[in-house]
């Protein structure tokens, strides 16, 4: 009897007109019964996909994955938090910077300073700030932050390597 | 919310305080059928919101397998999967303060787990799915006589889809995906993509002609002898 039901269903089922419930069902029954799952396939074979099973992911790629996405988590609220920080001395940099070369292209415009001399040691000023190797700021607990500097590209003797576990509290 | 792979692990045991006791809630802790505490979504969602990384930890253990499913599904890859898993579990962690309790946890995340899947296959170059669709594995057969798809297994079904997802629009696929093969309700799938009831009955029907056009060419031992001619 419930064949002859299912049977009945599959041109709703094809044209999305079934209601919810008898859909489930609908789909149940077409996995449990081998009969009615050829002759459903026989007159719509894309009902093959309605087999398709929920094979839950393996526990071990489960658990990498929450791994992964915690580390980031870690990661992303760390560098948050470092940006937020920075912002004032980033202001303040600019500022400074501001003054110094409204100063030098006054004195550069009245003539005044020692001519070609003072913009040249500023340009390099810059230059050095631009190519200061980068900084990084570690929270450890119950002590305060610590800051480590990168090796500058130029400087061959010394390197500093980070190794970052995903996994690791800092 | 009518799922039938959705959610598998819907519960998760964390203790066995109370072994007798029936289903039920008591003080706003909801105890299982066999009296163990169970947490629900929402539950964790509000710790998490609170700092605690360990609640959204084990809410990335109940959904990352479900998800996971269905993105690779969409983008026919099961390694891209899973980084899009990663990069949906993050967006939704720093937009959790913007998730509403009215609304189902699942839906949320799969609505954020599509939208990546289908950025990611638009940003995919026609030349790419071709060369993909080339190098793919080809289906192993499962014999002759009665129709292979009566004992098509689950590997086989997706691997099926794996090669033909490719004719159908993104759209299409998260559409077809999410209700033809997760068992989500129209509603569902039309919260998660977005768009009207009507227009995920477009999208299903026009995948269901593609496929099965497709199907009746390429794969002609998954019907029924009758048909195969």
């Amino acid at each position: 009897m419930n064949c002859g039901i299912f049977r009945e269903m599959i041109g709703p089922y094809v044209d999305e007109t079934l209601e919810e419930g008898r859909r489930h069902w609908f789909r149940t029954h077409l996995r449990g019964c081998p009969t009615c799952r050829e002759s459903a396939l026989r007159e719509e074979p894309s009902l093959l996909f309605a087999m398709a099973p929920a094979a839950p992911g393996e526990p071990e790629e489960i658990e990498a994955c929450a791994v992964a996405v915690m580390g980031r988590i870690r990661q992303d609220r760390l560098e948050r938090r470092l940006h937020r920080r920075r912002r004032p001395w980033l202001a303040v940099a600019a500022a400074a910077t501001l003054v110094i070369s409204g100063g030098i292209a006054w004195l550069t415009m009245v003539g005044g300073g020692s001519g070609p001399l003072q913009p040249a040691v500023e340009a390099r000023r810059e230059a050095e700030l631009q190519n200061s190797p980068p900084t990084v700021e570690v929270e450890m607990a119950g002590e305060e932050v610590r800051v480590y500097q990168f090796a500058n590209e130029a400087d061959m003797d010394t390197a500093v390597y980070f190794i970052v576990d995903p996994a690791l509290e800092l | 919310m009518v799922k039938e792979n959705l959610c598998v692990q819907s519960v998760a045991r964390i203790s066995h305080r109370r072994p007798q006791q029936e289903a039920g809630e008591i003080c706003g802790v909801s105890f299982g059928s066999r009296g163990e505490v169970v947490m629900n979504d929402l539950q964790w969602i509000q710790s998490a919101k609170n700092g605690d990384e360990d609640a959204y930890a084990k809410l990335v253990r109940r959904h990352s397998g479900g998800l996971h499913r269905t993105v690779a599904r969409i983008l026919a890859d099961d390694t891209e999967a899973w980084d899009v898993v990663q990069m949906a579990f993050l967006k939704a962690w720093q937009k959790l303060d913007r998730y509403n309790p009215r609304y189902s946890f699942t839906t949320w995340l799969y609505r954020i787990g599509t939208n990546l899947a289908i950025d990611l296959l638009r940003s995919r170059t026609s030349r790419e799915r071709a060369h993909k669709a080339g190098t793919e594995h080809r289906l192993r057969l499962v014999g002759t006589g009665e129709g292979a798809g009566a004992r098509a297994d689950s590997n086989e079904t997706d691997n099926v889809l794996q090669q033909l997802v490719g004719v159908l629009t993104p759209q299409q696929r998260s559409a077809f995906v999410l209700r033809e093969m997760e068992g989500l309700e129209t509603a569902e799938v039309a919260e998660v993509l977005g768009c009207s009831a009507t227009t995920v009955r477009n999208h299903i029907f026009q995948a269901r002609k593609a496929l099965r056009r497709e199907l009746r060419v390429r794969f002609p031992e998954y019907l029924p002898a009758s048909e195969r001619g």
